[in-house]
């Protein structure tokens, strides 16, 4: 921090000595401003100025443990001194905990501080937090200190929009292009376009079309990004009824890119052909197609309106599908596989190609053909889960072309479909050996290792592509560091098996006692098993956790960009940013995460509450020597499965045993799962995941009233057009509530009641007795 | 729904991220995917497909249920996916130069990265999405020229390149790759008329002049 101009005159000794300490600490010097303030600290030794830089510098250090006392300590001492709320500020910014951090900034500045960069840093925490409310407010009075700067009436703007106030976020916006309008240089050009077309969409945003097409069009010659010009003006046509004006920007549009299937679809939306004949709307597209003959769209499209029982259908599906098994395009099939949710239509293509296959294709002296329309069937008869006639097919391919590594892909997920999973990863891996330079195929061979859990051997495969650190044996920790979290979801779900299936070895092993004299080898196994079992779990958890802090990091991310896409003139895709963010727990990855970890935390949970008695691995006295002996080679093993596990250098707990171990010991493991899942009540409300989860959670925890909100919740997800199916996990549920919360001694007897009534207006069969009879589905 | 080529948005770059991990060795962290999009938001495209059907695990694992009637479940547990169905099978990461210390100060563009799943490939899909990053980031930026680096023994991208899109070979930069092997460095000039994605190779154009439903 910097006390530039009007620093609080400093009375004493301590103060000017703070002072110093204060220039030093800015410069860097952590050293020598910690020794000043301790010789302040010495005399005085509630200075609270001191005390807060002391805990700054200390982090600085690295003595992290010794710096949130004395930050503590400080603003406890001078909770309205603004050096002091400034430096709490930098702390708690430093060590990533942003509401406390705009909490001390805000303070700083409300009490008086000079400093206005201040507010910059606050806005940022602001922001970071998602408090709106207050960012305006410092966002403004940045801008009332330096108004020079277009950066900070976008950021401004920005705010406003944030809010939802549209009108000053546009009137801030145009008040900006007005004073600049006259020395805009052509430096400039690109983030006027920008500001331009933001300013638009919000008064589109804002529902006032009319005003933003005439905006739009006044801005025309400042706009260099056509395509959103085009978008825009295309949209605001539609909503204004002007349709025939809005067909001919999307064929401007689709002369710009005819491959984007969205333009076809609203410019037939504009030239209101869509409940014409469909032998109106095939000619529109083959003028189309004449138009963009390198184009998908107008081809692929009319196989989505034309209905499977008209002739027409099988007749354009065949000038489809044809010439693409003719040319050998690979992608045949993915390309008409989305047809295939009409089972007519899979029908009709069925025999299209079955057709073909027996007759042109057989027929024909180019054997490539014949070839590509059998790799179609294959994958046709594996999607109809016919795996016999899946498996001749792509058998008969192999042999005529054994080095195509496309077949070996589809044999291999025939062979998985078929539970053959060991031998499935070997044959993707076959494919790999005829392709090494292909990452793709050696991804594909990485999942079936890890499927067939491979784990090591996986790794290695994709090591061949990974960036090695020197002294790595693999490439686990570059998979890291790149966020590869296709890879740490699949490791997980791996260890997770394999910890499973140790799991049952043992219970059998147990069940079976050991067999007379053979005391000391059962114990040894047992042992064994039981070592392998705590590895493989913290293994799976560790990777689990891998993605958590990865996500943090996305979340983090974000951090720099409220600064510089103010500078850089992109506030359209920032705030799309800030939305993107806002959501990013219920993406793909990281629900199937939480799933993993769910199941990990509830099995923690009931295993604790059933656990009898602690089961010591049992000490086996051996004589000296062999002990030893033993006890070096485990060493040794588990040093070398560390040395391939690692996740980054000097892991302090590379096999996850410190994780699993804390999280045995905690006594709120449901509360700690509760924490991971918050986030989805907000972002992921319409996932069955969420609520299934937080129903079990708050029954657990006797939270009945948000289990009996949750049962709720997942129904409407699971009905979703207001249907009224009746499902079986419903039901279930809904027992379960009542039963346990009548039989929950604990419970509040209102509360028992409420849940009751609640179920029952809900679900009026429960009152009938006969829900689970109902609920089948 | 088939598949698509459109511009590259925040909700795509995990998608982006899952695509180039899967087909180069050349990573990068998602940070530097919101840079792009972030300084350079019209530069960069996507190839997405839509399959109806989804699920936990992936793509192999829902084929089955594909015959039964679609009941409500969650999206796939596969980074591929950006919505419910929706996947990236390809994209072109673009951006404008941007280092202080380039010797060559005209504006022009860099391709950061390029691929398509393989399953996608060999129908035109990085032709068709190099030819948008190309046009948008003339138009937008001003770039006058774009570069690119390529592996020597990358025949699909030099084919693509060199033949599909008339780049030309600048400079080999010897060990330009982590694993020591040379870069083509490549080049090619940029005109916004000749680049009207829709021209390259069009025989009749829609000049806009006709009623496009007249005579149908
Ligand atoms: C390079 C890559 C992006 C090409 O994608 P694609 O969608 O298959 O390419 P296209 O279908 O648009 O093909 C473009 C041209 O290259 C040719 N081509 C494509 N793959 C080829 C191959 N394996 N060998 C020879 N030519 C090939 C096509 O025939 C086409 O030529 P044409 O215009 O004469 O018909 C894809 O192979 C890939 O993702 N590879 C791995 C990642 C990679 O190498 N990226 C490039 C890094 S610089």
């Amino acid at each position: 921090m910097v006390v530039k101009k009007a620093a609080p005159i400093f009375a004493n000794k301590e103060d000017s000595n703070f002072r110093e300490a204060l220039k030093l600490y800015d410069a860097k010097q952590y050293k020598k401003a910690l020794k000043l303030v301790e010789t302040n600290l010495k005399k005085n030794a509630n200075h609270a100025e001191s005390l807060a830089l002391k805990g700054c510098a200390n982090y600085q250090l690295g003595h992290k443990d010794e710096a949130e006392p004395y930050i503590l300590k400080a603003v406890g001492k001078g909770p309205d001194n603004y050096l002091v709320n400034h430096l709490a500020g930098i702390y708690y910014r430093s060590v990533e905990n942003y509401p406390e951090a705009a909490k001390w900034l805000k303070a700083a500045n409300d009490n008086g501080s000079p400093n206005k960069p201040i507010l910059r840093d606050l806005s940022f925490m602001q922001t970071q937090i998602r408090d709106y409310k207050n960012l305006k407010d410092s966002r403004q009075q940045f801008l009332e200190h330096q108004p020079g700067y277009r950066a900070n009436w976008t950021a401004v703007a920005i705010a406003h929009h944030l809010n939802k106030d549209y009108a000053s976020a546009v009137s801030t916006l145009t008040k900006i292009e007005g004073i600049i309008k006259d020395h805009l240089t052509d430096a400039d050009a690109y983030e006027q376009s920008e500001c331009v077309l933001y300013k638009n969409s919000i008064i589109a945003e804002a529902g006032d079309y009319a005003q933003a097409l005439k905006v739009l069009d006044e801005d025309e010659d400042q706009i260099r990004d056509q395509l959103s010009f085009l978008e825009y003006k295309a949209k605001y046509l539609m909503l204004l009824g002007s349709k025939k004006e809005a067909s001919l920007i999307y064929r401007t549009l689709l002369k710009r890119n005819p491959d984007n299937m969205h333009y076809y679809n609203l410019l037939e939306a504009s030239l209101e052909t869509l409940d014409k004949p469909i032998e109106f709307r095939l000619k529109l597209y083959e003028r189309l197609a004449s138009f963009y003959p390198r184009s998908d769209p107008p081809k692929f499209l009319p196989l989505t309106f034309v209905p499977a029982s008209s002739p027409l259908f099988e007749a354009k599906a065949r000038e489809y599908i044809i010439p693409q098994l003719t040319k050998g395009v690979p992608a045949t099939f993915v390309n008409v596989k989305p047809l295939y949710k009409d089972q007519k239509k899979l029908k009709v293509i069925e025999s299209i190609v079955v057709d073909f296959y027996n007759k042109e294709a057989s027929e024909s002296s180019n054997p490539t053909i014949k070839l590509w329309t059998t790799y179609f069937l294959a994958q046709h008869y594996l999607y109809l889960n016919n795996l016999t006639k899946a498996s001749e097919h792509i058998d008969a391919a192999l042999k005529h072309s054994p080095t195509l590594v496309e077949l070996y892909i589809i044999k291999a997920r025939i062979l998985k479909h078929e539970g053959k999973i060991l031998e499935a990863s070997e044959v993707m891996d076959q494919g790999r050996k005829l392709d090494l330079q292909d990452r793709f195929i050696n991804s594909k061979t990485t999942k079936y290792l890890l499927r067939a859990n491979k784990v090591n051997e996986a790794i290695d495969c994709i090591s061949l592509f990974t960036k090695l650190d020197e002294d790595a044996v693999n490439g686990c920790k570059d998979l890291h560091v790149m966020q590869c979290n296709w890879v740490l979801v699949e490791s997980a779900e791996a260890y997770s098996r394999m910890y499973k299936d140790f799991e049952v070895k043992l219970e059998e092993l147990r069940k079976a006692g050991p067999a007379e004299g053979e005391e000391e080898s059962f114990k040894e196994l047992e042992n064994d098993l039981i070592e392998n079992i705590e590895i493989y779990k913290g293994l799976s958890l560790k990777r689990f956790q891998a993605v958590v802090k990865i996500f943090k990091i996305f979340f983090n991310d974000q951090y720099d960009f409220h600064s510089y896409c103010m500078r850089r003139g992109t506030p359209r895709d920032y705030v799309e940013t800030l939305k993107w963010e806002d959501k990013i727990h219920a993406t793909p990855i990281y629900t199937r995460v939480l799933k993993g970890l769910s199941e990990f935390y509830f099995d923690i949970h009931e295993s604790l509450a059933t656990k009898k008695t602690e089961e010591e691995p049992v000490v086996i006295k051996k004589n000296n020597k062999k002990l030893k002996k033993l006890q070096a080679q485990a060493t040794k093993k588990r040093a070398e499965l560390i040395s391939k596990v690692e996740s980054e250098k000097e892991d302090a707990d590379p096999l996850g045993a410190k994780l699993l171990q804390d999280l045995t010991n905690d006594k709120d493991i449901i509360e700690r799962l509760f924490e991971l899942f918050k986030p989805l009540i907000q972002e992921g409300s319409g996932l069955i995941l969420t609520w299934e989860t937080l129903y079990r959670i708050y029954l657990i925890q006797g939270k009945y009233v948000l289990a009996l909100q949750a049962i709720k919740s997942l129904n409407k997800i699971l009905n979703p057009y207001g249907s009224e199916n009746k499902f079986k996990t419903i039901g279930k549920k809904v027992v379960e509530l009542s039963e346990t919360s009548k039989n929950d001694d604990n419970a509040n007897a209102a509360i028992v009641k409420v849940i009751e009534k609640g179920l029952i207006s809900a679900f009026p069969d429960f009152e009938n007795g006969n829900i689970l009879e109902v609920y089948t589905q | 729904m088939g598949i698509t080529i459109r511009q590259a948005t925040i909700n795509d770059i995990q998608a982006m991220q899952n695509a180039n991990l899967h087909n180069l060795p050349e990573n990068y962290q998602l940070k530097y995917y919101m840079y792009h999009i972030l300084s350079w938001p019209q530069a960069s495209f996507v190839a997405t497909t839509y399959d109806e059907v989804e699920g936990f695990g992936d793509e192999e694992e829902q084929d089955e249920d594909n015959l039964k009637q679609p009941i409500a479940c969650d999206p796939k547990g596969d980074s591929a996916y950006i919505s419910k169905g929706e996947k990236i099978v390809g994209y072109v990461l673009g951006k404008m130069e941007d280092d202080p210390e380039a010797e060559d100060k005209t504006p022009h563009g860099h391709i950061t990265s390029l691929s398509v799943m393989r399953t996608y490939r060999r129908m035109g899909l990085a032709e068709k999405l190099m030819r948008q990053s190309l046009y948008a980031m003339c138009e937008s930026f001003g770039a006058q020229y774009v570069s690119l680096h390529v592996r020597k023994s990358n025949r699909a991208a030099l084919h693509l390149y060199r033949d599909s899109l008339a780049f030309k070979v600048t400079t080999i930069e010897k060990s330009y790759y982590q694993d020591g092997e040379d870069a083509y460095a490549m080049k090619l000039e940029l005109k916004l008329e000749e680049l009207v994605p829709s021209k390259a190779r069009q025989v009749i154009e829609d000049d806009l002049s006709k009623d496009l439903l007249e005579g149908l």
